[in-house]
């Protein structure tokens, strides 16, 4: 039997480079590419004109600042707490850890809309803690504070269980080098933790910032969905579809998908950079 | 004395890794701390450094006479290097070296181009400066190790404290590493403590050798001292391969089956069991009987490969087996062969008088 000629070519041990890339083709096709061109592809039903008179009106504009701006600044503040939550979790042990790091998984698995309705109820006038915030005039059921307060909610696992294996994986003697140089705590963080720990941090934070745009059910409930105020844009897509506005909807949802990827793909692009000289010693 | 330390405890959990434990290094010395994993080498080691602090209040760490027991690592000023380099991997070699002068206070912090040339002139002392923009994944272990060196020397440390330096190298690697390290001592002088568990890479490297046990040091002094005097069967052991022969004690000796050796000065219980210790290397074997300081072995297995044949032999009076180690000459005139018989003469008997076994 002549001998196989595998010379020049790479072998592996598990072969099928061709099966699986063609399987990851159809498979991104049937669940993403195909709806989301369709979504695409409705917005033609509009003119340019009309296109641009729905992407650009007023209440569009104050939605994508609404949306985009406290999906931000929510998944920048998970960024910070849930690094330092990750950080507890991994690097100390206390009574009760294990129901700790499980809690954390409790907004992954939550119904938005149960979600959504406690916090309303808790931020609310008469709840535990909105009771305590009206008197001191800090209104956040109905307001941006309460659509801030759910978005960071439902972005908080993603941080924590990006961050948390970089942690596990940081070695404690990095930080017994650096304070042997002389550095102080502070020093030692900035300079030789948090870069290890930047590109996990980004992950999480584009997870989580992807998650808050999306986010539908649990704004409903705390939001009093005010146009121009407290209106999202996932509602004010759904309040054109309840108005039968199907091309004016999938105009809006376009802008957002083009916005949210464009996003995306920067923080991808920042994380390669920041994790180019990374690779394990 | 740059370093001192004194009466130092430390316990983890249950455990007693230093069992009050004291040392004086001299300055511009190069002292090993030897001895087995779980010895508390390295928690002395760490200690020194400020890691890791004592049990108990009268425990005392000084540099140059100056208290430093209750000083943090960041404030010691001594250089530390880890058996797996630490290099922080976000960062070129250069940027690892010039961490510790890019740290300090603005006060005292040097300027960019005097950080330069001294990161320049530390690369050139390790032999790197081609590598200066890589990044520890770029490295061979060797090479991280050195640059972990450099990194530790470049904040002018009073002492060098290395935490089994050439550990995680092979072997050739860490000959020429350790070479390096003694070469590199002799140019800067600076007062060094490594732990290693290799009594070779210690007695070649070191000027003193503290050799620890179950968190107490058994016995410390110059490499010849240790090697020839060992204070201990269990320094004896440790520092090499050695044989025991049980035998019993006699006045000013001890008798080793029918074969009795003179040990001027020996005294004990008369017929007490007793071992006695011989390095391989003090072994002689001849053909015919000598006199009464002969016994007779049987040839198990013989092996010449490498630099010094080995023979395994096993008493014909007693049935111990012991190894021999004799010179290639020597070798190639006796020819011993598995299963004949042999004479051996033991030479350099050392018996400690309490119990040991191995």
């Amino acid at each position: 039997m002549p001998a196989k000629n595998i010379v020049g070519k790479k072998t592996r041990v598990l072969p099928g480079f061709h099966l699986t890339l063609g399987y990851t083709l159809l498979y991104l096709s049937l669940i993403v590419l195909i709806p989301l061109s369709a979504v695409v592809w409705k917005t033609t039903s509009l003119t340019w004109h009309e296109f641009w008179q729905v992407v650009t009106m007023p209440q569009a504009l104050a939605a994508y600042r609404l949306s985009f701006g406290v999906s931000f600044l929510a998944a920048l503040v998970n960024g910070i707490f849930g690094l330092i939550v990750a950080w507890v979790l991994v690097r100390y042990n206390f009574f009760g850890k294990r129901i700790v790091d499980a809690l954390v998984d409790l907004p992954f698995a939550l119904p938005t809309a149960v979600a959504g309705i406690t916090l309303a109820y808790i931020y609310g006038p008469h709840g535990w803690i909105g009771g305590v915030l009206e008197p001191m005039g800090i209104k956040v059921a109905n307001t941006r504070l309460g659509i801030f307060v759910a978005l960071t909610f439902i972005g908080l696992p993603f941080i924590v269980r990006t961050v948390q294996p970089v942690i596990e994986d940081l070695d404690p003697e990095l930080e017994e080098a650096a304070a042997s140089m002389g550095a102080t705590r502070w020093q030692t963080f900035w300079r030789v933790i948090f870069p290890v720990l930047s590109p996990a941090l980004l992950t999480g934070f584009s997870l989580s910032f992807a998650r808050a745009l999306g986010e539908y059910g649990s704004v409903v409930f705390i939001s009093s969905n005010i146009p121009m105020k407290t209106q999202i844009l996932p509602l004010l897509i759904m309040s054109e579809l309840d108005g039968f506005q199907i091309g004016k909807a999938t105009a809006l949802a376009v802008v957002m998908l083009v916005i949210s990827f464009v996003l995306l793909l920067t923080i991808n692009i920042l994380q390669w950079w920041t994790s180019r000289h990374q690779q394990h010693n | 004395m740059s370093v001192e330390v004194r009466n130092l405890i430390k316990k983890f959990g249950n455990f007693t890794a230093l069992d009050n434990v004291s040392l004086k290094v001299e300055s511009g010395e190069l002292v090993a701390l030897l001895g087995p994993s779980g010895s508390g080498k390295t928690t002395l080691l760490r200690i020194i450094a400020g890691l890791e602090f004592p049990d108990n209040p009268e425990a005392t760490v000084a540099y140059y006479g100056e208290d430093v027991t209750r000083v943090s690592a960041s404030h010691r000023k001594a250089g530390f290097a880890f058996q797996h380099y630490a290099l922080f991997r976000h960062m070129s070699v250069f940027e690892n070296i010039a961490f510790g002068l890019r740290v300090r206070p603005a006060a005292t912090r040097p300027s960019d181009a005097e950080i330069r040339q001294r990161v320049d002139k530390l690369l050139k002392l390790i032999q790197l400066e081609p590598l200066a923009k890589r990044f520890p994944s770029q490295l061979s272990g060797g090479q991280r190790q050195r640059v972990a060196l450099a990194r530790a020397l470049a904040v002018e440390p009073k002492v060098l404290l290395l935490d089994e330096p050439f550990g995680a190298l092979d072997a050739k690697v860490r000959k020429e590493l350790r070479r390096w390290l003694r070469q590199l001592h002799d140019e800067i002088h600076i007062t060094t403590l490594f732990v290693t568990h290799d009594q070779e890479e210690a007695l070649e490297v070191a000027d003193r050798v503290a050799i620890l046990r179950d968190g107490r040091i058994e016995q410390i002094g110059t490499p010849e001292e240790i090697y020839d005097h060992p204070a201990s069967p269990f320094v004896y052991d440790f520092l090499g391969n050695v044989n025991l022969f049980s035998g019993r004690v006699k006045d000013g000796g001890v008798v080793i089956g029918e074969t009795e050796f003179e040990l001027p000065g020996k005294t004990g219980e008369v017929n007490a069991a007793a071992v006695a210790f011989v390095r391989p290397h003090d072994i002689r074997i001849t053909r015919e009987p000598s006199g009464t300081k002969t016994f007779p072995a049987r040839v198990i297995r013989s092996n010449a490969a490498g630099p010094v044949a080995n023979l395994e032999l096993a008493r014909l009076d007693g049935g111990d087996s012991f190894t021999v180690q004799l010179s290639k000459e020597l070798f190639q005139e006796l020819q011993p062969k598995a299963g004949e018989q042999v004479y051996v003469e033991l030479k350099n008997v050392r018996v400690f008088s309490d119990d040991y076994s191995i």
